[in-house]
């Protein structure tokens, strides 16, 4: 939230605001988590799972960042999955037909974009609400991408069109005297690089630029936000085009981690996107959400999934594990909301 | 005052205003005009068209016809950023303002200080916040705070001192003391009159007579859309105000209280 505690009358004040309270819980949280999982399994807590971990979290953590920006004008965004699908299937297409590979995936989030930004239309100038207009374009897209496709996966796609979702950085990897190469590092993942700079840019954008300011006035009280002479229209339209392009890059990520492009990936990773907001503190009421706080939902619902999985919990009891973090999460924040 | 500043040719005038919703006219054809220096009482049962008015001389709603001129000059309103430019501001009955946000943020909402390179200057936002503050109300002291938090007295002091520091000429107060306690009534009606002073046009909207006969030079008395009566206040009694607002007319044995 833009009003944590700062003093302002010169002196320190130790007041804390219920957000950082709230973020400070779900780090403890995610803490435990980690502790919880290091002592049933001494794999969990090394360099090479804690990497996988970021990278499995990278999707979604893409997906919520966008998710949050849309929570905080007070609406949803249900359609960031099949956006995911059908921006990954466009570039594997464009691929397929021969543009090279950077360009291609622009053009891919460009799609993401341009989804997005028809959401925002239908929503401030048809006047429909978030969740029908988001819901409309959840089946438009997911739609569009089995169209284009024949509901085929579109393989052998190149070596270039793994990069981004198999490279890394500061990888070593050096010879044994068998002649087989040993993995020192692992190096640090391309799409956890990608999710870091993406992170720090959305902070950046809602809490040192207008038009971040203008979001939260936007989710906190619409009518007050358009007597004041901020536009309204523009500010959501920003927000939802970002959610479409930002589950666009994680779209290309995840399919160049596949080097497949999948037109049926991706369903209900709206709900994790979702839920990694609210369990960082986003309210669905608008107008409360931060960055870090989604960063952290979204890690924790990573190092659930990958903690279970490692402890050998089926993925049935995964979902219904992270279905009550989910409710566990909403109720800490009407809680203190309620205070 | 009133007199020496007509010479001066109205600030404002709003003339033939009409606004339907469907087949109800909540504006009709009405004209009203503000001279520097006054405070013109807009008067009127719940519904009779008043807060209408007021919102289409503030850009948040555009009228089906009329014209407005603003120091002589035709103005387009078709915002409240276009009433803005003309240096038309407003403090909404509802105060308007974002409760997660904090005071400096509500204050400069829409029109917020930024640095060199475009982000938001927090810091100067801040300080001349500060500033602005301690003029209407000395113990406002937690500006970090979202202003949900805040009285009753401190959410008003920030709806205006939106108005002061972006230099309002023309003031529009939709009932501004409704949701506040006897002292902080008392203080919106001393910055009224001060404001008044310093060469602002002030639309004052409100249902305390009171208010009314102590700050206000003339009064315009709106009845279901329509314009009834336009009086200075020394021509009428309280008892003449509530036969305009009731009636819609005078008294019939009426006749200017000092002439």
């Amino acid at each position: 939230m833009i009003a944590t505690g700062k003093g302002t009358s010169g002196k320190p004040r130790l007041q804390i605001s219920a957000g950082t309270i709230h973020k400070m819980s779900a780090l403890l949280t995610l803490l435990i988590l980690i502790l919880i999982f290091s002592f049933g399994n001494k794999a969990f807590l090394s360099v090479n799972n804690g990497l996988t971990v970021l990278l499995q979290t990278s999707v979604i953590g893409l997906m919520g960042i966008g998710m949050t920006l849309v929570i905080i004008t007070g609406g949803i965004d249900l359609s960031v999955g099949s956006v995911l699908a059908l921006s990954g299937t466009t570039t594997g297409l464009l691929v397929k037909a021969g543009v090279p590979v950077v360009p291609a995936m622009l053009c891919g989030v460009l799609v993401g974009a341009a989804c997005g930004l028809f959401n925002g239309f239908v929503i401030t100038k048809m006047r429909i609400t978030p969740f029908v207009a988001t819901l409309g374009m959840m089946l438009i897209a997911r739609g569009t991408a089995l169209q284009l496709t024949g509901a085929a996966p579109i393989s052998r796609l190149g070596e270039a069109f793994g990069i981004l979702g198999n490279g890394s950085f500061f990888r070593v990897v050096e010879m044994q005297a068998n002649g087989f190469p040993k993995v020192v590092f692992p190096g640090i993942p391309y799409p956890v690089v990608l999710l870091a700079i993406v992170a720090v840019a959305a902070a950046y954008l809602l809490r040192r630029r207008a038009i971040g300011r203008h979001i939260y006035a936007v989710g906190s009280n619409e009518e007050a936000a358009h007597l004041a002479g901020v536009n309204v229209d523009r500010t959501k339209m920003v927000a939802y085009t970002m959610s479409g392009a930002l589950a666009g890059l994680g779209g290309n990520v995840l399919m160049s981690r596949l080097v497949t492009a999948q037109p049926n990936e991706g369903v209900m990773y709206e709900l994790d996107a979702i839920a990694s907001a609210v369990i960082g503190g986003a309210s669905l009421m608008g107008g409360v959400g931060t960055i870090s706080g989604t960063m952290i939902g979204a890690f924790i619902i990573g190092v659930l999934r990958n903690g279970l999985n490692m402890a050998g919990v089926s993925a049935f009891i995964q979902q219904i594990v992270i279905g009550f973090v989910v409710i566990l999460a909403v109720y800490v924040d009407q809680m203190r909301n309620r205070r | 005052m009133l007199d020496q500043t007509l010479s001066d040719g109205p600030l404002v005038e709003m003339i033939n205003i009409e606004k339907h919703f469907g087949g109800v006219c909540a504006v009709d054809d009405v004209s009203v005009d503000l001279y520097p220096g006054e405070v013109v009482g807009v008067l009127g049962h719940n519904g009779a068209g008043k807060s209408c008015l007021m919102r289409i001389l503030s850009g948040a709603m555009m009228p089906n016809a009329g014209k407005i001129r603003v120091r002589g000059q035709e103005a387009d309103i078709h915002s409240p950023s276009d009433a803005r430019d003309y240096g038309i501001e407003t403090i909404y009955q509802t105060l308007a303002l974002a409760d997660h946000l904090d005071a400096p943020a509500n204050l400069f909402l829409g029109r917020e200080l930024k640095t060199a390179f475009g982000n938001l200057d927090d810091k100067k936002m801040l300080s001349e916040a500060q500033e602005v503050l301690a003029r209407l109300n000395p113990n406002f002291k937690n500006l970090g705070d979202p202003v949900s938090s805040l009285s009753g007295g401190q959410r008003q002091a920030i709806a205006i001192a939106r108005a002061l520091y972006f230099d309002a000429r023309v003031l529009i107060m939709d009932e501004p003391t409704a949701a506040l306690g006897p002292s902080e009534t008392a203080m919106v009606a001393d910055l009224t009159l001060k404001l008044r002073d310093e060469g602002i046009g002030i639309f004052l909207v409100s249902h305390d007579m009171n208010d009314v006969f102590d700050l206000c030079d003339r009064i315009m008395v709106m009845s279901r859309g329509v314009n009834v009566g336009m009086h200075p206040i020394r021509d009428v009694t309280k008892d003449d105000v509530l036969s305009l607002i009731i009636k819609g007319a005078l008294p019939d044995d009426w006749e200017p209280r000092q002439r």
